[in-house]
């Protein structure tokens, strides 16, 4: 290994000298090469070998960090700083490194992370160009982001995979999964404000709007929003978006906690009752009857959602019904991630917005948590049946992490109390509703 | 004049909450309505009443049968 670092060393030296004197030669004989690279096979000059060998020397990833091409365009074609040419690649790799850290020896999302991370491993690298519009990574990128079609697709799988009974059978705890949209709209007026009084940070109401929906702990959405409404920035939002939903165990808890008291924690709900095939049939065509009459906009989203959905309950398309749930998510899933990786590159990732959407991602996260447990409470000061406010953090859509966090937490002050069934009604509304508020983002700035 | 984007952002904020609690509570009212019709009209069969399903009838034998074959190969392969 020491001998590897230091050949690696001496031919940087070599290189790098070598650079100065033959700067100009190399710059009049790119410039002819260029002008007939149609008859590449008729001018081709012979070389000797040491001028093989500086040419080669100038073509390795070292000599491209050591020394940035002052003519490399990023992949959108615009020039970028030499930090992100040379050192921020370095960086970025060394961030990537983190995240399969992150991802292999703490679990964190490794579905979406590990693809996501790899990509953005192959964008830093100098030279290959891999993001740029003809490197496979950009390919994928036109393919299926920039249109918007993997998050639609990864809906119809999630759709598939999810089952409404819980909600069916207790229809308010839905609201939950409304009041946990608040982390969405109260962090929109966070990234508004922050970009009024600060100098450093300068985000648009349409960008404040693709990190806001972070907030809904809903991948596949924030990854819709952003590429519609901000793909500048759709790396780091992505990344926040699926960090926090690999961290809901973390984050959520200590809010769970400080919002209850012991005897809430305590309540026990009704056990919920038995509903019936045709229910779970009818209701995904009906709420996708409701999303068509109050907002057009959201019918993408609901729409693929309910598709899936329905495909599973109809209970005679079964092939179809598990293809969306295994093998069509795990196919999307890879391009999504490499696609969303190619947006990792360093002149796109290291900069300070970067870290204005990780904090703005966190408020917005916790926000829909605090509202959800808060809405909770609320409903049990009016009559009826009881709630139990653990559940209200499952308003934020992360499924099934958020419920099965309220069912633990439940379980730490009453091991007889099972939540888990009935925190998922919650937190498949808020699947419902964050897709709502994503439809009201687009009707308003798409 | 200056835009007050935080103006602009609390306005989106009360059209964003109040459409996603309006979707809901429409919904749930609609669950609702949704969930009588079709109890009163399409009961399904096995939750009107607990009629005993085929396989129940059966269960006593097939205990029996499972018990003697258990009793079987313990006696087989003791011995």
């Amino acid at each position: 290994m020491k001998s590897f670092v230091l050949k690696l060393f001496a031919v940087m030296l070599f290189s790098l000298s070598l650079h100065a004197s033959d700067a100009h030669a190399t710059g009049a004989h790119e410039a002819t090469t260029e002008v007939k690279s149609t008859h590449k096979e008729e001018t081709y000059q012979p070389q000797t070998l040491g001028e093989m060998t500086v040419g080669f020397l100038k073509s390795t990833g070292v000599y491209a960090i050591m020394s940035p091409d002052p003519d490399e365009m990023n992949a959108h074609g615009q020039p970028m700083s030499d930090f992100h040419k040379s050192w921020g690649r370095v960086l970025m790799i060394l961030i990537t490194f983190l995240l399969f850290y992150l991802a292999i020896a703490k679990g964190y999302e490794p579905l979406l992370l590990l693809p996501i991370a790899f990509g953005g491993l192959l964008a830093n690298i100098p030279v290959a160009n891999i993001a740029g519009a003809h490197g496979f990574l950009g390919v994928i990128y036109q393919a299926g982001l920039a249109n918007e079609m993997f998050p639609i697709i990864i809906f119809m799988g999630v759709g598939a995979m999810t089952d409404f009974g819980p909600l069916l059978s207790n229809p308010k705890t839905a609201l939950l999964g409304g009041a946990a949209q608040f982390g969405i709209f109260g962090t929109l007026v966070g990234a508004v404000a922050l970009s009024q009084y600060t100098e450093m940070f300068d985000f648009t109401l349409q960008q404040a709007a693709a990190i806001s929906i972070i907030g809904g702990a809903d991948g596949p959405t924030s990854i819709f929003i952003a590429t519609k409404l901000a793909p500048e920035l759709l790396g780091a939002i992505a990344v926040a978006s699926y960090s926090y939903m690999a961290l809901v165990p973390i984050i959520q808890p200590p809010i769970m906690r400080a919002l209850t008291t012991d005897d809430e924690r305590k309540i026990k709900m009704v056990t919920l009752r038995h509903v019936s095939r045709l229910e779970k049939l009818v209701f995904p065509v009906m709420v996708l009857t409701l999303a068509i009459m109050v907002l057009p906009d959201s019918t993408p989203l609901i729409g693929a959602f309910m598709f899936g959905n329905f495909l599973k309950e109809s209970g005679v398309v079964e092939r179809l019904s598990d293809t969306l749930q295994n093998a069509l998510i795990n196919i999307v899933t890879i391009f999504l991630g490499l696609g969303v990786g190619s947006k990792l590159a360093a002149d796109q990732f290291l900069v300070i917005d970067t870290l204005a959407i990780l904090v703005l991602g966190l408020t917005a996260f916790s926000v829909g948590t605090a509202a959800g447990v808060i809405m909770a409470k609320i409903m049990n000061m009016f009559p009826g049946t009881k709630v139990n406010p653990l559940i209200g953090s499952a308003g934020v859509s992360a499924v099934p992490m958020a419920a099965r966090v309220s069912n633990k937490v439940g379980m730490e002050y009453d091991r007889s109390n099972m939540l888990l069934m009935h925190a998922m009604g919650p937190n498949v509304a808020g699947v419902i509703g964050s897709a709502v508020a994503a439809g009201v983002m687009i009707s308003i700035f798409g | 004049m200056e835009v007050n984007y935080i103006y602009e952002g609390l306005k989106i904020m009360l059209l964003g909450m109040g459409t996603v609690f309006m979707f809901l509570i429409v919904m749930i009212v609609m669950m609702n309505i949704m969930s009588t019709v079709v109890h009163r009209f399409f009961p399904e069969p096995n939750d009107a009443e607990n009629t005993p399903s085929p396989i129940q009838g059966n269960n006593a034998k097939k205990i029996a049968a499972i018990t003697a074959a258990i009793i079987h190969h313990r006696q087989v392969t003791k011995g």
